[in-house]
């Protein structure tokens, strides 16, 4: 293969500032992308790796989206832009055809008005007139390629997390790009989903396709990587390959989250990434820092002493989503949750694991009310909640959402951490409460100014969890609070999540981060097939 | 079901179009009436009764109670007064235009919601893009069909959200109002994030271009509904034209 030789993509960039903004959101920055390699693009939340992929990509162009000043070569051909009228104007149908982008929300890259994941992936291609025959065996092609072919007439809808990012990348490589890039891949999947994933581009780069990864983890697949490009702030620090720039300075400085390479070959139930701040080296978590999360089963200090009233208990909870067909695949309703026993004490810090869809978020939302069950009770504090308002419930029970942005939709960051404060502590006590909650996760300096949706979506969940905090329930239940965290925000998250366990919070966190659960939690618990289960 | 998916799309169109503008032009009663049983018992054998007759209640009660009321009561050339209150008369006249424009509304309205709820939107997206309608307009379409239950869901989810965090939605209409003013804010932040990111996902797809396109989906027609389709296009023609020429004298004189 002489391709492999070339440099199929080079970019180098002086600026880019979208409209409106006076600070660039990309400074002095430049890439090169070789066919058949992998290269990874690692920086912090909030450094600019989105803005550079789509830039890349022909999603953001420059005069239409932003101004940019710089180059942008492939294939030998360079276009030069000077943030000025007569710049060359991509096409980006065109572009995309060769350098192919996948966004880190997946459902954003569908058409939505397609019915089947087979013509979901036909999408690109009817748009180019490819005729028919072609377009059949160029779907039935690329859904052998990610691993769809059993899915092909289903409803996009319908699909799982993992699969969705698989029809997104399939519908990305449907037009043979040159260059492909991932924007966090593997963010939200569970062991198995990220295991194809990685298969797939490991894949994609043996074809030839030129991979791009651009992660806050400095994770397997990233290791995985010829070269690692580290981007701070939208300018690049460092580059160079793994070897070279592992345990760096720039790395360490850039907040890309560095788990232990390698330190868990003997454990039999991997497969399970590893993005969690892990035992050993210097990124311990705040929790181990203070050497309060032993892992092991029980929280030595509760209930043996005296018996305390637990913070949350379930018995014999079952649930199942009724027979909605619309929205459920499947012959029959299948029961999601069957005789759940769990006691949670305050204090005690317990993660329930599972594969995606597994139904670890129906149980959180069985804490408040929010889902009942179809048989059985739960308590809180004690309490039946069965009748109780979930507005109500919400005075014991915080509940950190899996998707923060639905959770926000105040003016500023303080204010939206004030809400529904002032029925619990009054006036007064509202604002101080408020203020301390939004130091615990770091984000004190935006409190009034800041607009909440302006905020990086990382620090959206940060501000979710502080919103939570701030009314100090006595049973914090969190939904995949690690999702989408650099290394500054999974500390955030373990010291606010100790100290509310040290104030007697009964802690249940949701994770597909196995090893997360193991730094942080007390017991881990793991749901599968409505069951949950000591592991 | 299954029998509706036989059909093309074109071909329930035309007949939906065919029915409503038949119905109209003959204006009368019976006919009406017929149109509407006969798009009720389509609607039962489709499996579809429930959501078109729901859908076509809200419609159709309080528009034929106010026909009832504004021409069985008030009816200017209606003659046979079968009683009378005060300004108010009851004439047989009236109750007879009533009982018409009813009648009329009613199989129209029957008629568009059993096809609207049958067609599957895929393969008319598909039939239309064969015609070369430009795409946009068929994604337009299908977003409007779409965007009811995506706007409904996300609604939820982001009031699930705020009642987890104290907010108690309780009966009261303010109550109500208070907190949808709360979830607006998000959910057209939330819209209009998706609409932009979506807007660079399909650019990057090729929705934009311009010149041909094909379709991969395969929507079956046969000769028989395209004869179908041409015959039915024929008689509504015809129905039109009949309307006008018998009801063309009188217009004039009157």
């Amino acid at each position: 293969m002489t391709a492999a030789t070339r440099t199929a993509l080079r970019a180098s960039i002086g600026s880019f500032t979208f409209h409106g903004e006076n600070r660039p959101a990309l400074g002095s920055a430049a890439l090169s992308v070789t066919p058949g390699a992998l290269t990874a693009v690692l920086g912090g939340s909030g450094s600019g790796k989105s803005t550079l992929g789509k830039l890349l990509a022909g999603w953001l162009r420059a005069g239409h989206s932003g101004e940019f000043r710089g180059s942008l070569e492939l294939d030998g051909t360079r276009l030069e832009f000077q943030g000025a009228p007569d710049d060359p104007r991509l096409n980006p149908a065109e572009w995309s055809r060769r350098v192919a982008y996948v966004p880190q929300d997946a459902a954003a890259m569908l058409s939505t008005v397609r019915a089947t994941v087979a013509e979901e992936l036909a999408f690109g291609l009817e748009n180019r007139a490819t005729p028919r025959a072609a377009m059949l065996r160029a779907v039935e092609r690329t859904a052998a390629r990610v691993g769809l072919s059993g899915l092909l007439d289903r409803d996009p809808a319908t699909l799982s997390g993992g699969e969705l990012r698989r029809l997104a990348v399939g519908c990305a490589v449907i037009a043979e790009p040159d260059i492909l890039i991932l924007d966090e891949p593997l963010a939200s999947l569970d062991g198995a989903g990220a295991a194809q994933i990685e298969a797939l581009i490991r894949g994609l780069c043996g074809a030839g396709t030129g991979v791009v990864l651009l992660s806050q983890a400095a994770d397997r697949l990233a290791g995985e990587a010829t070269h690692w490009t580290v981007l701070v702030g939208g300018v690049v620090t460092a580059e160079g390959t793994p070897a070279q720039l592992a345990g760096s300075a720039e790395l360490e400085r850039s907040g890309v989250l560095v788990p232990v390479v390698g330190g868990r070959g003997g454990e039999p139930d991997t497969g399970d990434r590893e993005t969690g701040v892990l035992e050993g080296g210097a990124q311990k978590t705040g929790a181990q820092k203070d050497g309060v999360a032993a892992p092991g089963p029980g929280a030595g200090t509760h209930g043996a002493v005296a018996p305390v009233m637990a913070g949350l208990e379930l018995n014999g909870v079952s649930f199942c989503y009724g027979g909605d067909s619309r929205r459920r695949v499947g012959p029959q309703p299948v029961l999601v949750l069957q005789n759940v026993n769990l006691t949670v004490r305050p204090g005690e810090i317990v993660a329930v694991t599972g594969a995606n869809g597994t139904g670890k978020s129906t149980l959180l939302r069985h804490f408040n009310g929010l889902l009942r069950p179809a048989a059985g009770e739960v308590r809180v504090c004690g309490r039946n909640i069965t009748g109780v308002p979930v507005g109500t419930v919400a005075a014991s029970v915080g509940l950190l959402f899996q998707h923060p942005r639905d959770q926000l939709f105040e003016r500023t960051v303080l204010r939206e951490t004030l809400f529904g404060l002032r029925e619990l502590f009054g006036k007064a006590g509202a604002e101080g409460k408020a203020r301390a909650a939004l130091a615990a996760v770091g984000l004190s300096a935006a409190a009034e100014t800041v607009h909440p949706a302006e905020l990086p979506s990382s620090q959206q969940r940060l501000l979710a969890l502080a919103t939570v905090l701030a009314r100090e329930p006595a049973v914090l239940a969190l939904d995949e609070p690690t999702v989408g965290l650099d290394r500054t925000g999974l500390e955030h998250l373990g010291r606010a999540v100790k100290a509310a366990a040290a104030r007697g919070t009964a802690v249940v966190m949701v994770t597909h981060d196995l090893a997360y659960a193991r730094a942080t939690a007390h017991r881990i618990l793991q749901l599968d097939a409505g069951n949950l289960r000591e592991i | 079901m299954t029998r509706t998916h036989h059909l093309h799309p074109f071909t329930a169109l035309t007949a939906a179009v065919g029915a409503a503008v038949v119905t109209t032009a003959a204006a009368s009663w019976p006919l009406s009436a017929a149109v509407a049983v006969a798009a009720a018992i389509l609607a039962v054998r489709g499996g579809v009764a429930g959501r078109v007759l729901s859908a076509a209640a809200v419609i159709l009660v309080p528009l034929c109670l106010s026909l009832l009321v504004l021409h069985g009561l008030f009816f200017p050339e209606g003659h046979t007064v079968l009683a009378e209150w005060g300004p108010a008369r009851v004439t047989a006249e009236g109750l007879e235009f009533a009982l018409e424009l009813g009648t009329r509304t009613t199989a129209c309205v029957l008629v568009f919601l059993l096809f609207s709820f049958t067609v599957s939107v895929p393969d008319l997206l598909s039939a239309l893009a064969a015609r070369r309608i430009p795409p946009q307009f068929g994604f337009v379409l299908a977003s409007t069909l779409t965007l009811l239950p995506a706007v409904a869901g996300r609604l939820d989810r982001i009031r699930q959200a705020q009642e987890a965090r104290g907010m108690v939605v309780r009966g009261g209409l303010l109550s109500r109002m208070g907190t949808l003013r709360l979830q607006m804010v998000p959910l057209v932040l939330a819209l209009m994030d998706d609409a932009g990111s979506r807007a660079q996902a399909l650019d990057a797809r090729g929705f934009g271009n311009a010149g041909p396109r094909t379709s991969y989906r395969d929507v079956a027609d046969s000769t028989a509904q395209r004869r179908f389709r041409a015959a039915a296009l024929v008689l509504t023609a015809a129905a039109v034209v009949a309307r006008l020429v018998v009801s063309w004298p009188a217009g004039v004189t009157r």
